[in-house]
């Protein structure tokens, strides 16, 4: 009987709640307990910590996962009804669509690319028939595909050795030497069967396609595993992350604390000690540390660039009282820029999970712990490196957010503040006997990585989203679709670990425990951060996760799925209106301009298919998602002909009406419809066993027709998003010149920018150049405007400064595009002058720091100011 | 802000020389011996300490010619120059006793005593870092700082008739520590070479008629050369680099020859000091100084007296507006332009960008970058002046300054 109090202890109200619709009588609560084991629960560890994840086993989910932001509501919606068919059909389209796409881009296209599957494991790639490559050694395969291969170590496997010149164009984005050869048109290839596999492609009509394997650098890690593994990691990864260099230790500067080993290293990972080179050579690190301060006079070092193995690594310091961290990371994977950021990520993550970095190393039995927490750590730092160019890893460690529209954001935030009001009269009418567990003193809620609302203090979100990212919960996030995710674990708040320095303030926080529970499914992530302390039960002991707290996250999660919010989210992010960036660069070209002209003053489909499709993307976002399913890029160029001919003289009314009140009407609607929708499950419950309470909502009746309600709101929802969008610039003048921009509020932690996959969604090699020159000068001019930031701070004039770098707040940079990356793209030389773009930072000191940085055409001059204003007014 | 290099002999540990500018102390001898230990004890692990960043400032260990460790702290100033301020060390260095003895080491005392006369020279190139003072002889350090005049035609080919008669090949021509005319051949010695030979001359203020013996650190580390300066008017010095022969004695009556009728055109030239430039050549009332780089040439040429004698009323002092402009050009310009930083090819390969323009705004100036062909212009301005006006108005003056006849680099 003892345990079984216990157990209430911590089974939250939610039992009761079920427990009331059967019985009042306590000892009825075996029974409901039994049919209410949330499936996590044999997951709980031993000190009440919990990681669930269960990932979405669906047989499309590669497809899901290979662009969640671009996910076509059409397939989407066909997929619920017949799986496979429906997905092949879609393939072809997309492979239709590509084709005709690509002969309209070059004259002489024959060459199609396809991206399906390639989740970081298998890339398809179609070449034409027609394409004949020459080849010098009169090799088959090199005059069909344009590629050389050679065999694998294993005698089998046929590896991508070079490219032929005039092939490279269609292979460089996707597949690289070294990569396997795995299929061609579905046939398994080896060095036994090629010959005859070519033969039969010879004779095929249809054009062959080629299935590539990508091989990354010896591994190939699900994060998956490593969120659930508790023990010690497997060697092969602990001899991977020696390999590359990833290394931490933490030493202790006072002798008489802990005497653990012969020396003061109180954790170094990985182990064993003599093979980390960290270890080994912490006595520089150490020395220079005391020295810097004390015999130089100068700051104390924040890091080291070191040359081991012929590999460049940055070691980033961290001192703590006499404590010294130390994170080494190879430069390949996380430069300096990158490395400064991540150790204080690292601090931020290692305070909030254990108060501070001195307990976090002398806690005991923690090794293990610790062990998986930094695997994953240089794991996620060493894959987020793999998938995506240097220039774009670990710039910021700000939450990306993004803007949405005022009524979506509404109901996301009315959803949280529900959760986190938490009202008690909804569960029970035994308000008096009955104390709350935890309250709930913020949440913040994710989609594929980006931050959609927070009600954090800013320091919260800021080590939440350390822990997230960190932890490769963002990616995961956003690479595959979680069917369902539960985190629980105790923390250590920004505000307590603080209080104990000031005490005797009159606003103190209550002492008590922090936990966050961390809620996934789809893309959507919950973050909930609560207090036991204070009005609520005291926490006393091991305390694992409450299904009842659980279970209303899930539901604050449903209720998203519910008002279509998954499937609006998509389209959003791929709408490219929040503000629009030019993701066409091209149509800035003197050749561009004119062959928009072209197309603009005579509705001529067939002489410039291109320009005039991209322009209607440029101009008239509101009109392609006005048929709320071309949402990729693909399904627009898909439709483009039918723009052509009919929407495109439409455009100018849609976004003339976009903001007309009719949309503000739908909104409250669906808020209002929303509430019930929800309540309404509990009202039912509530009459069903009501002893009959009268009270006001019950009046309200609409909960029979709860299902058709959501089904309605869904759909006004997603008619919202395509009556309803408006097409934000922030530039000056006709044409819309931005390219990227960044908003960098670092006090709050947040960091508003174009969605992750733009590129993916511009799609275009100029682009990507762009932007990759626009982040590396981002660090450039971070860095410098950092002297500003700092000095703005402090107040102190301090001798150590640079005076005349403190006073600089805007610094831009007018680059040009090379020659060749213009012909790449299809530029003639002939029909453009240089291509020029600027990219210009400036750091807005009132009434916080805020650092804008924004990338864009030269032809028309900007002011950052005016920006920044009109920035502010999407927020 | 503060510069400190400390060169330590590699192996034995014996500190060679320290020099230091700024705010800093001295450095101590067990700092130093603790700086070295730090260098050694990494190397004995197989791993190499490239540098280290403090807050606002930076740490650098370099080891040259395997004897000699150079290990430079720099704050609060242009730290991100300090590499470079060793290697040109590193050639000063070699400079004054070749390359063989500071690979040999033998004598460290010997060298130590060896090394004291470039003190001068070390103490010229610290000043490249030291954003607060007014800088003499460097301004930009591997660049040769230069004054622009139109009679540097005319004073080449009185040079070209000098080395001849000297049976040297390298002569140039300095006013006010100033570049003004070269000898045709003079830019096949290395841009640092060559302003150690200005550097060195500056070093021996005074001297009318002096030799010393030289390694040139490019052309020929290990065999040393002979460059005579002779002072021809105040602040007027003719260098070359020549052999063994003839005497000095015989050089001095051959100045005499070749010059004496130059004295005018010298006067003539020396006047374009301190405006740098031909007097031909009109700037923008806008501008408060310009600082104009020949990269090809590696000269840069600055002015701030830009308007005649009657502007000593404007607000900004002008020691000050060198120090912008120079802040400007070593940390926002320097490593965006490849030709300047040839080595460190660390992550260039695909995506190197091409820098044709750059700006600062700050709460008291603006400063704007140009580039056309070899020819790289910084402007600085008022706060008031739009950021586009500024963007006009540094290419009117490159497009003047290209097409200027009066402009010979």
């Amino acid at each position: 009987m003892n345990t079984f109090k216990n157990k209430i202890n911590y089974e939250s109200p939610c039992d009761s709640d079920n427990d009331w619709t059967n019985s009042s009588d306590d000892s009825k609560y075996s029974e409901s307990e039994s049919s209410s084991v949330p499936d996590w629960d044999s997951d709980i560890a031993e000190d009440g910590e919990l990681i669930y994840i269960k990932s979405k086993s669906n047989d499309d989910n590669s497809e899901i996962s290979k662009a969640p932001l671009l996910e076509n509501c059409e397939t989407f919606k066909l997929r619920n009804d017949f799986k496979r068919s429906s997905t092949r059909r879609s393939k072809g389209k997309i492979f239709r669509v590509l084709k005709s796409r690509k002969i309209r881009n070059k004259n002489a296209g024959n060459e199609k690319k396809n991206d399906i599957g390639d989740n970081n494991k298998f890339i398809i790639v179609q070449v034409s028939k027609n394409m004949i490559f020459s080849s010098e050694k009169n090799c088959q395969i090199e005059k069909l595909f344009g590629i050389s291969l050679e065999t694998h170590a294993d005698g089998k496997t046929l590896v991508v050795s070079d490219f032929l010149p005039e092939a490279k164009a269609i292979y460089t984005s996707k597949v690289k030497t070294g990569y396997y050869l795995q299929k061609i048109n579905g046939i398994d290839v080896t060095s036994h069967n090629i010959n005859n596999v070519l033969q039969r492609v010879k004779e095929d009509v249809d054009n062959p396609k080629l299935l590539f394997q990508a091989v990354t650098q010896g591994f190939n890690i699900d994060i998956e595993k490593l969120l659930l593994s508790k023990n010690a990691q497997e060697n092969s990864l602990t001899q991977l992350l020696r390999d590359s260099m990833c290394s931490i230790l933490y030493v202790c500067g006072n002798d008489v604390d802990y005497q653990s080993n012969d020396d003061n290293v109180l954790y170094c990972y990985p182990r064993p000690f003599n093979q980390n080179f960290l270890y080994n050579t912490r006595g520089a690190y150490l020395t220079l540390n005391h020295l810097a301060p004390k015999s130089l006079g100068t700051s104390e070092p924040v890091l080291s660039s070191v040359l081991h193995k012929n590999i460049l690594i940055n070691i980033a310091y961290a001192s703590h009282y006499s404590d010294l961290l130390l994170v080494a990371l190879p430069n390949s994977a996380i430069d300096v820029f990158a490395a400064k950021r991540v150790i204080t990520d690292i601090i931020r993550l290692l305070e909030f999970l254990y108060g501070s970095l001195k307990i976090c190393f002398t806690k005991p039995n923690n090794v293990d712990k610790l062990d998986s927490l930094f695997s994953r750590i240089f794991i996620i730092l060493l894959m987020g490196n793999k998938d995506s160019s240097k220039v774009n890893n670990y710039i910021y460690t700000e939450a990306h957010a993004v803007s949405l529209p005022l009524d979506v954001k509404i109901q996301v935030d009315d959803a949280i503040t529900e959760l986190e009001a938490a009202d008690y009269r909804e569960w029970t009418d035994n308000v008096e006997n009955f104390q709350r567990l935890y309250t709930v003193i913020g949440s913040c809620l994710y989609y594929s990585g980006h931050l959609l609302s927070s009600h954090l203090q800013d320091e919260d979100l800021k080590e939440i989203n350390a822990y997230l990212k960190l932890n490769g919960i963002m990616k995961l996030s956003s690479e595959k679709e979680l069917g369902k995710l539960v985190m629980w674990k105790e923390v250590f708040i920004n505000e307590s670990r603080k209080q104990n320095k000031n005490d005797g303030n009159e606003y103190r926080i209550p002492d008590g425990r922090w936990f966050i529970l961390i809620v996934g499914k789809g893309h959507f992530i919950l973050a909930t951060l609560m207090e036991a302390g204070g009005c609520t039960e005291d926490a006393i002991g091991v305390i694992p996760p409450s299904a009842f707290y659980v279970e209303e996250c899930e539901s604050c999660l449903e209720l998203l799925f519910e008002v279509g919010l998954d499937k609006y989210l998509p389209s959003w992010f791929a709408s490219n209106t929040q503000p629009q960036v030019e993701i066409c660069p091209e149509n800035l070209t003197k050749q561009g301009k004119r062959n928009r002209e072209v197309g603009s003053s005579k509705l001529d489909i067939k002489n410039s298919f291109k320009t005039k499709n991209m322009e209607i993307k440029r101009r008239n976002n509101s009109t392609e998602l006005k048929t709320g399913s071309a949402d990729n890029i693909h399904s627009q160029s898909l439709y483009g002909q039918w723009y052509n001919t009919q929407k495109y003289r439409h455009s100018s009314l849609d976004v003339t009406y976009s903001e007309d009140s009719g949309s503000l009407k739908s909104n409250s609607e669906i808020s209002e419809d929303r509430v019930i929708g929800r309540r309404a499950d509990r009202e039912q419950m509530n009459r069903r066993d009501s002893s009959g309470s009268d009270s006001d909502w019950d009046k309200q009746d609409c909960s029979r027709s709860s299902n058709i309600e959501i089904s309605d709101i869904r759909k006004s929802l997603l008619d919202g998003l395509n009556n309803h969008i408006t097409v934000h610039r922030l530039t000056a003048g006709d044409e819309n010149v931005l390219f990227h921009f960044m908003n960098l509020e670092s006090e709050k932690g947040i960091l508003i920018a174009p969605v992750n996959n733009i590129g993916e969604q511009a799609n275009s090699l100029l682009y990507s150049y762009i932007v990759q020159t626009f982040k590396k000068s981002f660090k450039k001019i971070h860095d410098l405007l950092q002297h500003n930031v700092r000095f703005k701070k402090s107040q102190i004039p301090s001798n150590n400064l640079n005076k005349i770098l403190v006073a600089v707040k805007e610094y831009g940079m007018l680059f040009d595009v090379p020659q060749d990356v213009l012909v790449q793209c299809g530029i003639s030389k002939k029909n453009c002058g240089p291509f020029q773009f600027w990219v210009v930072g400036r750091v807005f000191s009132e009434p916080e720091p805020r650092e804008l940085y924004v990338c864009y055409h030269e032809s028309i001059p900007q002011d950052l100011t005016d920006i920044a204003y009109l920035l502010s007014y999407l927020e | 802000m503060s510069v400190i290099v400390v060169a330590v002999a590699s192996e034995s540990g014996v500190p060679i020389f320290s020099r230091k500018r700024g705010s800093n102390e001295n450095i101590q001898f067990s700092t130093i011996a603790s700086l070295h230990g730090i260098n050694m004890f990494t190397k004995c692990h197989n791993l190499s300490l490239i540098n280290t960043h403090l807050d606002n400032g930076t740490i650098i260990w370099k080891e040259y010619c395997k004897s000699i460790t150079l290990i430079g702290i720099a704050t609060g100033g242009l730290q991100c120059d300090l590499e470079n301020l060793l290697a040109c060390i590193h050639d000063v260095m070699i400079f004054c006793i070749g390359k063989k003895e500071l690979e040999n080491l033998k004598n460290v005392d010997q060298i130590k005593r060896d090394l004291r006369q470039c003190y001068p020279i070390l103490d010229y190139l610290l000043e490249s870092l030291d954003p607060n003072s007014l800088p003499q002889s460097t301004i930009i350090l591997d660049y040769i700082q230069s004054l622009l005049c139109p009679q540097a035609q005319q004073l080449q080919e009185v040079l070209d008739n000098y080395a001849q008669t000297v049976t040297g090949r390298w002569a140039c021509l300095s006013i006010h520590g100033h570049l003004v005319a070269t000898s045709s051949d003079f830019f096949e010695l290395d841009a640092r070479e060559a302003k150690l030979l200005l550097l060195l001359a500056a070093a021996q203020d005074g001297a009318p008629l002096r030799e010393t013996l030289v390694y040139l650190p490019q052309m020929s580390p290990n065999v040393a050369f002979r460059a005579v300066t002779c002072k021809l008017l105040a602040d007027v010095y003719v260098l070359v680099i020549c052999g063994a022969t003839p005497p000095l004695s015989e050089i001095d009556e051959i100045v005499l020859r070749c010059w004496e009728g130059y004295a005018q055109i010298i006067k003539e030239a020396k006047l374009t000091y301190p405006r740098n430039f031909p007097t031909s050549f009109t700037f923008d009332p806008a501008l408060l100084g310009v600082l104009v780089i020949n990269v090809a040439k590696r000269r840069c040429v600055f002015s701030r007296h830009l308007h005649g004698s009657n502007q000593k009323s404007r607000s900004m002092s002008n020691a000050h507006r060198i120090d912008i402009l120079r802040t400007f050009f070593v940390t926002s310009v320097k490593d965006l332009v490849p030709e300047f930083n040839s080595n460190e090819s660390e992550e260039t390969d695909a995506c190197q960008s091409i820098l044709s323009e750059t700006f600062w705004c700050s709460e008291y100036h603006k400063c704007h970058m140009q580039r056309s062909g070899n020819i790289l212009c910084c402007g600085l301005y008022a706060p008031t002046v739009p950021t586009h006006t500024m963007r006009l108005m540094t290419s009117t003056l490159l497009q003047d300054l290209l097409s200027n006849k009066d402009i010979y680099w």
